[in-house]
């Protein structure tokens, strides 16, 4: 079946008519598109509704575009802007204006039959042997398949395209309620089901009623599981719980195997008292029935707990005689072998240009991201920050990352250089300076630094700030110099408590320091001494 | 738990979202692989700044992508705080770990019950695998059904229910669980003794006999004695007509596979799993219908990056669906959320025996039941039509869609959770 209604250009022979009013409408007859089909439908004598799919082959196809369908309010009123969905109620309106208005006349030759077909391609109703006999129809399903659900019931977050769906909804939603003897309402069968299961509800009530005549006498080979059931119910309610048979608990506990199976005959028979009102006849003779047949069941069951018993004692350790061998070692966690490297510090931010990880995008991007972004490398995305961070006011922090790049065109030179600058200078000299300084930041962390360090030591504490240059400043455990003062300590605990809210950085021993600017494993050569 | 603003000045998430993309989820990810490349490489200290970036811009409270990655965040610093010496880091991680009560909570049958029910998460699973075993069960007169469910038998009313409608009359129901010796959320507030005697006590007032046992078994050695137990009533079962059903929801996952070294006995090829011998174990007990219900996506990658990657573009799911179904303050979010970061936790802080969440997909599930001679039986219309009913009455976003023979809950397109039903071939 040939498309053919989709754009102008390819438009039979016959019409393309722009209906007044309505500017994107192109219409095509059916009777091109049908012409290798044979003509079958009979017209009906009277008006009924069409089926879905089977349109009279006579009508006329219109396919309305996207923007046509969903707009609203298309008739405006010239005078106070009110949008009317239909021209006729816009005619009338204006009568209140006492503009002229004018309502269009039935012509009173037979109106062509029109159908819709759907503008989404990939739609079954874009075919036109599947197109929709009245344009509210084709605007409704092309909302709610098509369109985007912008309203809301309250109730359940359904969401809904149509308006008139989510109305008709809303009717309905929590109507249809289960309640539980408890006094919780649900909307859900299988909830209010799993809910009543468990609910203590339930065992109240089956305590309370007398246990219902077992119907099931006559289905065989199932009697005795049904009768046994009913006096044991009673039993379950009213008796505490059998010490269990087997010596790991847990394990058919007599209370659960509600058959009583796993209770001994003598005990069993001794709970067949006949149900506390009179039973009826029938329920007599059942209850003889069953206690014939449960002594059956007993010894049945008998064997079974004594075959699982046993089997459970071994198999309550998951090892030996079991199917697998054990393997189940203690565990032990621990981290796939990797590369120790030294503590040679290149780890400089700004001295890595290239990706530490060859990030690939060849996974597909999940679809709630707006675009894909082109992998970048963990400097990259710092500096990143470092830029937007720069627009805004206190960037010292961001200097002392080395961010900062307006102001240094090489940032690694001038790391260098300061490195340089500064490890010529005395190194013990800063360590011990940092050491002594009373800055609320160390005393709270507790941040120790080694006295001596070595060059790759000294190249982490100076390393990314600019600020060495100045005057030695305080390190925070990120190796990183601080702006002056407070803001440095605010921040950095700042991370710490929302991190983990409370962490006691009294006594937080920052024994790692040496580990901070190397590996992240133990570095024994170096005792760092804790302020 | 008190959360200081950003450093002053620091881009926080929200001036950086803008146009641009440090907001983004696709940035986070990248910032998360950065960050756990730079800890597996021991580069410490750009590990503590990217930790220290992703802190400010993936708070707690805050959106769904920002929740989900503090989550990562959370599993990174005690990733790292195990393998360093770094003790600060060690203290923080000890911080989180006290925060992370939440998971230790133990649901009240009832809490449980709604709990799971929140989304169709698991309900998808739990009618899709009752319709499959009620149409198998047809005309057996005992049937036996071993949940191996991390729900702690909450798909076990419904399937009561639907079998206390069959028109030929009520089997007798054996019920067998194994008592789950690990500790995985969610974890019941409720003996597993107390539990059964309220589902035979259901079953019985739907006039169903029922018989409940527990099998204390683990899935680290594959349920070696739950199968044990399973084999010894095998010598029963063909005298009572009896159909076994096993009924596997988001348990199987846990299982070690491949990846995970097994000593080999002598019988055992050394590159058996656990996970393929149990499936073999199932096969040789040949039973009636398998339903194998769990999580559609791989975290089995030996490489963490990859695992990460792997978490973080299916972990996003849980927290989108309760955006906006749950209140952000709600007990019910807290424990939500809390379930997720142990999962993301174990993902990514664990290794060896101790990480236990090893996801697989559809389509390995599929493989591995084929390799242990079982054949897909697909679901019917009507088993499809109730999905689809139920999902109806859940929030908008909920889908199903039929992937081979086997149908998949999807969360806006994305796979979630899949369901298979298999027989012996």
């Amino acid at each position: 079946m040939q498309k053919t209604m989709v754009e102008i250009e390819n438009s039979s022979p016959t019409s393309v008519s722009l209906a007044s009013g309505e500017p994107n409408l192109l219409t095509v007859d059916i009777n091109q598109i049908k012409s290798d089909q044979p003509a079958e439908t009979i017209q009906p004598i009277k008006k009924k509704r069409n089926l879905p799919g089977m349109p009279d082959p006579d009508s006329e196809v219109i396919a309305l575009s996207p923007k046509t369908l969903l707009a609203t309010n298309r008739f405006v009123c010239e005078i106070c802007n009110k949008g009317f969905q239909r021209d006729q109620n816009l005619q009338l309106h204006r009568r209140g204006h006492n503009l002229p208005w004018k309502l269009r006349q039935r012509t009173s030759k037979e109106v062509k039959k029109r159908v819709y077909v759907c503008p989404e391609p990939t739609c079954i109703h874009h075919d036109p042997s599947r197109a929709l006999g009245d344009l509210t129809g084709i605007k409704k399903h092309f909302c709610r398949k098509h369109g985007e659900k912008k309203y809301k019931c309250e109730r359940c977050s359904k969401k809904y395209a149509v308006q008139s769906d989510w109305k008709a909804h809303m009717k309905t939603c929590g109507t249809r309620e289960y309640p539980c003897d408890c006094g919780t309402l649900f909307s859900r069968r299988d909830s209010f089901i799993t809910h009543r299961a468990f609910c203590d509800a339930l065992a109240q009530e089956s305590a309370r009623s007398q246990p219902p005549a077992p119907a099931a006498l006559t289905s065989p080979g199932g009697d005795l599981k049904v009768q046994v059931v009913a006096p044991a119910a009673a039993a379950v309610a009213a008796s505490p719980p059998q010490p269990p048979l087997t010596p790991s608990t847990g394990v058919l506990s007599p209370v659960l195997s509600v058959q009583s199976s796993a209770e001994l005959p003598e005990n069993q028979n001794a709970h067949l008292p006949p149900p506390p009102s009179p039973p009826p006849g029938p329920a007599a003779l059942t209850t003889t029935v069953a206690s014939t047949i449960t002594v059956t069941t007993a010894a049945v069951a008998a064997a079974t707990v004594t075959t699982s018993s046993s089997s459970t004692c071994s198999g309550n350790i998951p090892t030996t005689g079991g199917v697998f061998a054990r393997i189940f070692n203690s565990p032990s966690s621990e981290l796939p072998q990797s590369p120790q490297h030294p503590a040679s510090y290149s780890g400089l931010l700004c001295a890595i240009p290239s990706p530490l990880f060859p990030t690939a995008s060849q996974n597909p991007q999940p679809h709630y991201l707006s675009r894909p972004q082109p992998a970048l490398s963990a400097t990259a995305l710092l500096q990143k920050a470092a830029q937007m961070g720069a627009t805004s006011s206190n960037s010292s922090f961001l200097r002392g990352l080395g961010l900062a790049l307006p102001s240094s065109s090489d940032p690694q030179l001038d790391n260098t250089s300061t490195m340089a600058s500064i490890s010529s200078s005395s190194a013990t000299h800063w360590s011990n300076n940092v050491k002594l300084e009373n800055n609320s930041l160390a005393s709270e962390l507790g941040l120790g630094l080694p006295s001596g360090g070595s060059s790759g030591l000294n190249e982490l504490m100076m390393g990314p700030s600019m600020i060495f240059g100045h005057k030695p400043a305080t390190l925070d455990f990120l190796g990183l110099g601080m702006g002056v003062g407070e803001s440095s300590s605010r921040g950095f605990s700042a991370f710490l408590s929302s991190i983990g809210g409370g962490v006691d950085l009294t006594n937080a021993s920052f024994a790692g320091v040496s580990s901070t600017g190397g590996t992240w494993d133990d570095s024994s050569d170096q005792k760092p001494s804790v302020l | 738990m008190f959360r200081a603003r950003a450093w002053p000045g620091f881009p926080t998430s929200k001036s950086l979202c803008g146009s641009s993309s440090f907001g983004d989820a696709n940035c986070m990810e990248q910032l998360l692989v950065h960050c756990a490349n730079a800890i597996e490489t021991n580069d410490a200290t750009l590990a503590q700044q990217i930790l220290w970036v992703l802190n400010n811009i993936a708070p707690p409270d805050g959106d769904s992508n920002q929740r989900l990655t503090c989550g990562f965040l959370r599993a990174l610093i005690a990733r790292a705080a195990k393998s360093g010496n770094c003790k600060l880091l060690t203290a923080m991680a000890n911080v989180h770990a006290n925060d992370l009560t939440m998971v230790n909570h133990k649901f009240s049958i009832i809490e449980l019950a709604n709990f799971v029910d929140l989304t169709p998460w698991h309900r998808f699973g739990f009618t899709a695998a009752n319709q499959a075993v009620l149409e198998a069960v047809e005309g057996y007169s005992v049937v036996h059904i071993v949940d191996l469910s991390l729900t702690h038998c909450m798909q076990i009313p419904t399937l009561i229910d639907s079998i206390s409608t069959r028109l030929e009359g009520p089997p007798l129901v054996k019920l067998t669980i194994a008592g789950a010796m690990e500790d995985f959320p969610p974890m019941l507030d409720l003996s597993y003794e107390e539990l059964g005697s309220k589902l035979v006590n259901f079953a019985r007032s739907r006039n169903i006999a029922m018989e409940f046992r527990v099998i204390p078994s683990s899935s680290s050695n594959a349920f070696s004695s739950l199968i044990e137990q399973l084999r010894l009533q095998q010598l029963t079962r063909a005298e009572n007509g009896e159909a076994l059903v096993i009924n596997c929801h988001m348990m199987l996952h846990y299982i070690p596979e491949e990846s995970l070294p097994t000593i080999p006995t002598s019988f055992e090829n050394s590159t058996t799993s656990l996970r393929s011998m149990f499936l073999k174990a199932l096969r040789s007990l040949n039973p009636t219908i398998v339903v194998l219900v769990d999580e559609d996506a791989d975290f089995t990658s030996n490489n963490l990056v990859n695992r990460l990657r792997s978490a973080y573009n299916y972990l996003w799911i849980p927290y989108d669906t309760v955006d906006t179904l749950l209140p952000r303050g709600s007990k019910q979010r807290q424990w939500y959320e809390a379930d997720i970061c142990w999962k993301i936790e174990n993902v990514i802080s664990q290794e060896g025996h101790q990480r236990v969440e090893r996801l697989e997909t559809r389509s390995k599930w599929v493989q591995r039941m084929r390799n242990a001679s079982f054949r897909g039986v697909g679901f019917s219309e009507d088993a499809i039509t109730e999905v689809k009913n139920m999902l109806d009455e859940h929030a908008g976003g909920w889908g199903v869609k039929k992937e081979e023979e086997d149908i998949v809950l999807t969360w806006k397109g994305h796979n979630v959770v899949f369901a298979t039903a298999w027989t012996p071939l």
